[in-house]
């Protein structure tokens, strides 16, 4: 029978802190908390390295042996091309060389049947200064191409634009490289009176005397194989892939280039090789390359088409085949071992999706809602745990796995000069290692937000697996546009980060997914996985917030 | 009053309940139309894509049954979830009850997924065949090129569509086997779609040795399996059609076979 009011129950307590650091501590001890994820987290790491060590074991270099006759090793041991057909003459010290190119003609080279003529776009046709003769020595050029305007080019990886347009008899290209010290410069001009810098390049160690000249080359092309009701070219062989499609073929060519205005001029004259303006001696730097390739085992081959050059009055006229450039297998032996650390993937997304698909099995969720109502940030946090977690096991399992899978494939008969073994510091094995952890962390995110949207186990690991994993295997199935296609929106496009080959614009080996190779660059691959896991996060948020618990 | 017996149900009985629980799910519709609609989809999608004078040497029938890689993962969660998500939900334990006879209860869960994943799977492969018999003329496969149009009255090509079915269900049994043994729906996802899709990205790119590529694709489920679609070169294959099928069935019998003796020997 009391009147006064009744005060309502206050609890001594302070309520509880739901500031961002307590959600990030929360989320932490639950993850470290349930036995099977720690457990599983650390099987993820040492089965990933497991893995890639034992498909090390098991891969094969010897039937790729003989594959690489033509290769030359470059100025840091790594493997060239440097084929071509060579006018020159000695240059020494400083001094200039100049040169008109008034047409560069293409052609199939044995083409049997076929019309001969075919467009070769990386063919060269430019003048040269080369440290000496030797396959694999420095140089810097400058060219035409039929297909990429005027190039200077220097040392193999090294490739800047001049002029556009291709060369005919209509719009000569002229070419100037000028030697001072170690340094080379080159110009371009279409008059022969206006000329324009292209570019310069440093050429360290550039000895006294060095070669200067004419050059031609001509990389093989890369074609369609034959379809059966058409006429091939001799020897060549029917591509196929896994779904039984044709893939492409190289096809050996040749180019045939006229030069004018030829003039080679020096600050003093050569000590050794006569005068400046002597006798220009013509000659095959290393091998005409294509017979390999068109060839199958137990062919008839066609002899190499041979290279030479005519001199006559001021026309020197040249034909060549080869490329100077670094020489890109289409084989990627690390690339495949690579693909090992897909087991510890399927641990991070299983545990990623289970990381809040389990609280709502248990009703958890309820509880970490009732602490900390603001849902984004409890789901930002779980993103920042799991994806450290992952982040970390990815690491240490690839830096493991990664020089124990080179040394092997090594021993299993990879050559290193063309396969080359990237050390834990160099910018491709941080690439390589690095990457692989933040895949595998930012697919832990994805499948993180694909739990939080679905809710179902099975069906968030499904989905995430299936829109991770199926790309890849489509991308060899598929015909090249279409797979290039699946492989840069998809988020497997990351995957590109694990490549063991490097792929430059000026090489003519197209980037075929069927190789192992990925159309976009690898950290442009990483960014769309990291597109598609944001993407995935806010719709989670966004779902989080306007559905109940 | 019935008596009550004390045997337990019969396996009739225990189908009955067992298509009750699987039909009476939201979830068995969506993964069904999930299946249908990847697996057609996809299919149309591959055989848009592919040009004739570009790629003439395709198989065409293996090229649109593409979508069976993608569909597969919605049998394999559909038959996952057959059964640890009776385990999830403790519902695994009234089931028993009713039916202790296990194997009993394993055998009427493996009749009724398969009889449903057979339906579904017979239209997605039916939407895969219509579209690739409808798409691919246009695409330049046609009569001159040396490309038929795609029949199911043709030999090799009813085999590949049938066996696509056929392939469909043994990935549910194999499923469902793996997930018997486990338990756990996440484990068992992740190990069954790891075993069937790191397979072919090993094999593809050429750089294992070539015992050991064969082998892994004389073996690996999704492998030797698919090889019942090829029309093709199929001298060429590591393995024959059916011997490819016959591996897919022996890998989905042995997971039965674990996944049963477990679900004896162990507490539910």
């Amino acid at each position: 029978m009391s009147t006064g009011t009744i005060t309502p129950y206050r609890s001594g307590q302070r309520p509880g802190r739901d500031d961002f650091p307590h959600l990030l501590r929360a989320e932490w001890t639950k993850f470290r908390t349930v036995r099977g994820w720690v457990l599983a987290m650390v099987a993820a790491a040492v089965l990933t390295a497991l893995a890639v060590v034992a498909l090390a074991g098991v891969s094969s270099g010897s039937q790729n042996a003989g594959a690489h006759p033509t290769v030359a090793i470059g100025l840091g041991g790594e493997a060239v091309t440097d084929d071509f057909y060579f006018v020159h003459q000695s240059l020494d010290g400083n001094g200039s060389i100049t040169a008109r190119v008034a047409s560069l003609d293409t052609e199939l080279a044995n083409a049997g049947p076929l019309p001969p003529h075919i467009a070769v776009p990386w063919a060269k046709a430019g003048i040269i200064i080369k440290a000496s003769t030797r396959p694999g020595s420095a140089y810097a050029a400058v060219m035409a191409t039929p297909a990429h305007g005027v190039r200077m080019q220097y040392d193999y990886t090294h490739d800047a634009a001049g002029l556009p347009g291709a060369v005919s008899a209509a719009s000569p290209r002229w070419l100037r490289l000028t030697r001072s010290g170690d340094t080379i410069t080159g110009y371009d001009s279409a008059d022969g009176t206006h000329w324009a810098e292209i570019g310069t390049a440093s050429l360290a160690g550039l000895p006294p005397t060095v070669q200067a000249g004419l050059f031609v080359t001509s990389p093989q092309l890369l074609a369609p194989a034959c379809p059966p009701a058409a006429i091939c070219p001799p020897g060549s062989p029917p591509g196929q892939s896994f779904a039984g499609n044709s893939s492409l073929v190289s096809y050996a060519t040749q180019a045939t280039a006229a030069f004018g205005h030829v003039s080679l001029r020096g600050e003093r004259p050569a000590k050794r090789d006569g005068e400046v303006g002597g006798a220009w001696r013509g000659g095959q730097i290393g091998f005409p390359t294509g017979i390999a390739f068109i060839c199958g085992p137990g062919q008839k081959c066609p002899g190499p088409p041979a290279g030479g050059f005519k001199k006559s009055g001021g026309t020197f006229t040249l034909a060549g085949n080869g490329d100077i450039a670094p020489y890109v297998t289409d084989v990627d032996p690390l690339g495949t071992v690579l693909k090992g650390s897909l087991v510890g993937l399927l641990a991070v997304i299983a545990l990623g999706a289970l990381f809040i698909t389990a609280e709502y099995r248990r009703g958890l969720i309820r509880t970490t809602f009732a602490a900390s109502p603001r849902r984004g940030r409890v789901l930002a946090a779980k993103a920042i745990v799991i994806g450290l977690v992952t982040f970390a096991a990815g690491l240490a399992g690839a830096a493991v796995a990664l020089p124990i899978a080179e040394n092997k494939l090594h021993s299993g008969g990879w050559a290193s000069s063309v396969y080359p073994v990237w050390s834990l510091t160099s910018s491709r094995g941080l690439q390589i290692v690095v990457g692989t952890a933040g895949l595998l962390a930012v697919t832990a995110i994805l499948a993180l937000s694909a739990g939080a949207v679905l809710r179902r186990t099975a069906g968030a690991i499904a989905a995430v697996i299936v829109l991770l994993i199926v790309p890849l295997i489509l991308g060899a199935i598929l015909p090249q546009g279409p797979a290039d296609w699946v492989l840069r929106v998809t988020p497997a496009a990351a995957f590109g980060l694990q490549q063991g080959t490097t792929h430059y614009s000026q090489v003519t080996n197209v980037c075929q997914p069927i190789n192992g190779c990925f159309p976009l660059a690898p950290w442009e691959g990483f960014a769309v996985l990291c597109v598609w896991a944001a993407a995935a996060l806010g719709i989670a948020v966004f779902l989080l917030r306007r559905r109940d618990a | 009053m019935n008596a009550l017996r004390a045997e337990g149900a019969t396996l009739r009985e225990a189908l009955h309940a067992e298509w009750t629980k699987l039909r009476t799910v939201p979830s068995t519709g969506w993964l069904l139309l999930t299946l249908i609609a990847l697996t057609a989809g996809a299919s149309a999608l591959a055989t848009a894509v592919v040009k004739c004078p570009a790629s003439c040497g395709e198989d065409t029938t293996k090229l649109s049954l593409t979508g069976i890689l993608l569909g597969q993962a919605a049998v394999a969660v559909l038959a996952v979830l057959v059964m640890s998500s009776e385990y999830s939900s403790g519902m695994i334990r009234v089931t028993l009850t009713a039916v202790p006879r296990r194997a009993t209860a394993l055998a009427a869960k493996a009749i009724i997924l398969t009889g449903v994943v057979l339906a579904a799977g017979a239209v997605s492969v039916l939407g895969s065949v219509l579209a690739g018999r409808y798409i691919l003329p246009g695409n330049g496969f046609t009569k001159v090129n040396g490309a038929l149009a795609l029949s199911l009255g043709d030999g090799p090509t009813l085999r590949a569509a049938a066996g696509s079915v056929l392939y469909l269900a043994l990935i549910g049994l194999f499923s469902l086997g793996l997930a018997t043994a486990l338990r756990d729906s996440g484990a068992s996802i992740a190990v069954m779609l790891g075993l069937l899709y790191i397979v072919p990205l090993l094999t593809d790119l050429g750089t294992l040795d070539p015992r050991w590529e064969r082998r892994l694709q004389q073996w690996g489920p999704m492998t030797a399996g698919l090889a019942i679609q090829a029309t093709k070169n199929l001298k060429k294959l590591p393995i024959g059609p059916w011997q490819g099928l016959g591996v897919l069935a022996a890998w989905a019998a042995a997971a039965l076979l674990a996944g049963g003796l477990l679900l004896r020997l162990r507490d539910a």
